[in-house]
């Protein structure tokens, strides 16, 4: 068998690539991300007072993370880990891109605006909620993806409040609670994203169909 | 014969007792196929840690337990109930059944229906065993008062408004991203409602997760002396069951739903839900500050709740009793200690009270979401015996964020119903030497003072004084400095005249 011209095979990838986002609603996922990201933008110009100010990016942060996570079901099921060997690395591209896509959403969303934590927080916070995500995808299931980052989420906004008010300091696995240049913090929620990312790639969202 | 020529089969009719049984079957199935079921102890995980643990650190007052209870509670439930739902709402068009359940004998809004309720009962059944814990342990640990089931009763009305909001959602747009946005997006809506309820007719207040008038929020001195006021409670069920009939009858509204009478009768659900809601928000917008810290709306009140709750009071050993409502039985050890020093002094000299009585503290509105605590004081005579009435802080020990101490809330006692003795005995005039008497009894009882321009310690721990250095000052640190046999001497012989302003600074020892 001949190998394939080199432009074929280009065309063949890009054509590949294009499915592989299609599958994983990319698209939608995107115009999702940036839906948050304007709701943010929205939020910032309104009055709130302490606890307001302080928990809404982590809303809108865990709003984008589930997005990803949730962008990650495969509709193939079985079928497809067998089509070929690109496929870790798309999973890999497509959930990194997004995350990337994500925090320039946020970002952009919070120019001029005061944002508690400010970017590194923001960035932090991203992370961490993303790689909860993709475990939980890994565990149940993309469709199901979400429950990890909202549980997460409403125990985080809460620690947000008991540290603000000066209570007890919070283990760095609650990492939203912790100041933006906290290593332990840093490291837990690079440490989670990883584990995500790491699982996703190679294992893909569980199949649930 | 082929099958489109076959005659039609008659169509039989059910008996309503066949009915019922399948439906119990259905709801049965559905019961045991509901995501609900699954996301029940991951409510009851982000319960423990975020409405249990909180609440039960406050001090064992209904007032304060059952209102923080309500707000965290709801906001622990609102993501599995509308994660929950959105997924159980998607199911047909997720599985790719939707043709396969089209022509099932039952009409898809009652399957709707009845899937919703499977799922709402689920977690119901969950937030009632964690509201029962609550209420269980509360009621082991409450010294006065019975369980407020009003804000049980909302966050249990809000339960099902939230599952038909997610069910509907996950129905119409049958989207992967459909179930978190919407879950989240709900969140936040009920999360910040507290946010945006601005003064006492704000529509907001519809919000499940409201407990009371923003700018207090739980506070001891609200429905302990004064009954629990259900008014805004019952316009927040009625929205609550509103809204959720209004949107599960939207969802028979498609043709695909039923037939005719089916159709006919989501649509009176409908038109029924929509009819609450705006009854309950007209109530809302009509609904007024009380002074005793919650909200009345005319058209629910019940003159009788106006009525404070009758009680016994608890008194300390002390030269002049405390007494204290029962509900603060904990407290009064440190009242009474606080203010020994102050009361061995002044007992028994004239205008002295027999003994002293909390009061219930009285509220007001001020502009944005500001509230007012005024702390009643003032002499009544009960049964033949002055009786001085002062409320207590405002804020106990362990009751909300940022905390006091003990520590603190003794020097806030003995600051606040202190000066309100002291006032009684000494007199409110302006004289030196009066002023002199007030601020020398109470710095030898332990009381700070700061100078005129003092802007309050944000505990009402110091009270504002003579400025230092002034002969105000000098005499109020004489006086005492005085043995305090010396200084009761003086006062038993000079206090009439103190009051009536006949004592110069100088003949103040």
């Amino acid at each position: 068998m001949s190998a394939l011209p080199a432009a074929a095979a280009g065309h063949g990838s890009v054509r590949l690539v294009r499915l592989f986002l299609v599958s994983r609603r990319v698209a939608v996922a995107v115009a999702a991300v940036v839906a948050v990201a304007a709701g943010l933008r929205v939020a910032a110009t309104w009055h709130w007072d302490s606890y307001g100010a302080l928990q809404l990016p982590l809303v809108f942060e865990t709003g984008c993370a589930i997005v990803i996570a949730v962008a990650t079901a495969s509709p193939f099921g079985d079928e497809e880990p067998a089509a070929g060997t690109w496929l870790p690395a798309l999973r890999l591209g497509s959930m990194l891109g997004l995350t990337v896509v994500s925090f320039v959403a946020l970002a952009a969303a919070g120019t001029g605006a005061h944002l508690a934590g400010g970017l590194p927080d923001v960035a932090r916070n991203l992370v961490g909620s993303v790689g909860l995500g993709l475990v939980c995808a890994a565990a149940f299931g993309g469709w199901l993806a979400w429950t990890g980052p909202c549980g997460y989420l409403v125990v985080a906004a809460y620690a947000l409040y008991a540290a603000w008010h000066g209570g007890a300091t919070h283990s760095p696995w609650l990492w939203p609670a912790r100041p933006p240049d906290n290593v332990g913090a840093w490291l837990c929620a690079s440490l989670v994203f990883v584990a995500g990312m790491a699982l996703v790639t190679v294992r893909g969202a569980r199949d649930t169909a | 014969m082929i099958a489109a020529s076959a005659p039609a089969q008659a169509r039989t009719q059910q008996m309503p007792a066949d009915r019922l049984r399948s439906g119990a079957r259905l709801l049965r199935l559905e019961f045991r196929h509901s995501a609900m079921l699954w996301l029940v102890p991951l409510a009851a995980g982000l319960f423990w840690y975020n409405a249990y643990r909180p609440v039960m650190a406050m001090p064992a007052l209904w007032s304060l337990r059952a209102p923080s209870m309500q707000h965290n509670a709801l906001l622990d439930f609102v993501l599995p109930v509308v994660g929950a739902a959105t997924w159980m709402g998607s199911r047909e068009s997720r599985r790719g059944t939707g043709d396969l359940t089209a022509i099932v004998a039952r009409p898809r809004w009652t399957r709707q229906l009845i899937a919703w309720a499977a799922l709402t009962a689920w977690a119901l059944a969950g937030y009632a065993i964690c509201v029962g814990a609550v209420y269980g342990v509360t009621a082991a640990q409450a010294a006065w008062g019975g369980p407020l089931w009003w804000p049980a009763a909302v966050g249990a009305a809000g339960l099902p408004a939230l599952a038909a909001i997610g069910f509907a959602a996950g129905t119409w747009f049958p989207s992967r991203f459909t179930t978190p946005l919407v879950s989240i997006g709900t969140f936040m809506l009920l999360g910040f409602s507290t946010q945006f309820a601005h003064g006492a007719t704000s529509l907001w207040q519809a919000s499940p997760t409201i407990s009371g008038v923003s700018g207090i929020g739980p506070d001891a001195g609200v429905a302990t002396f004064y009954p629990y006021l259900p008014d805004l409670p019952i316009a927040q069920v009625m929205f609550a069951v509103g809204l959720a009939a209004m949107v599960l009858g939207t969802l028979g509204l498609p043709a695909a739903s039923g037939s005719r009478r089916v159709r006919a009768a989501s649509a009176m659900t409908a038109a029924a839900g929509l009819i609450a809601v705006t009854t309950a928000a007209g109530l809302i917008s009509t609904s007024r500050f009380e002074r005793h810290g919650m909200l009345a709306i005319p058209a629910l009140h019940d003159a009788a709740s106006d009525r404070p709750i009758a009680y016994q009071p608890v008194c300390g050993q002390a030269a002049i009793p405390v007494c204290m409502n029962p509900a603060f039985v904990s407290y009064l050890p440190v009242v009474t200690s606080a203010l020994r020093p102050l009361l061995t002094e002044v007992a028994g000299l004239p205008q002295a009270p027999a003994r002293i009585l909390q009061a219930a503290p009285t509220f007001s509105q001020l502009s944005y979401n500001d509230v007012a605590v005024r702390d009643a004081a003032g002499i009544r005579i009960i049964a033949g015996a002055r009786v001085l009435l002062a409320s207590m802080p405002d804020q106990l020990p362990g009751e909300r964020q940022p905390d006091v101490t003990s520590a603190q809330y003794a020097m806030q006692v003995r600051a606040q119903v202190g000066d309100a003795l002291v006032g009684i005995l000494v007199g409110e005039g302006s004289g030196q030497a009066q002023q002199a008497v007030r601020a020398g009894l109470l710095m030898a009882s332990g009381v700070r003072f700061a100078g005129p321009g003092f802007r309050g310690d944000g505990l009402g721990m110091t009270l504002r004084g003579p400025a230092p250095g002034s002969a105000v000052s000098d005499a109020a640190r004489r006086f005492a400095a005085l043995p305090a046999a010396a200084r009761r001497a003086w006062l038993n012989s000079h206090l009439t005249a103190v009051r009536a302003g006949r004592i110069t600074l100088g003949q103040v020892p």
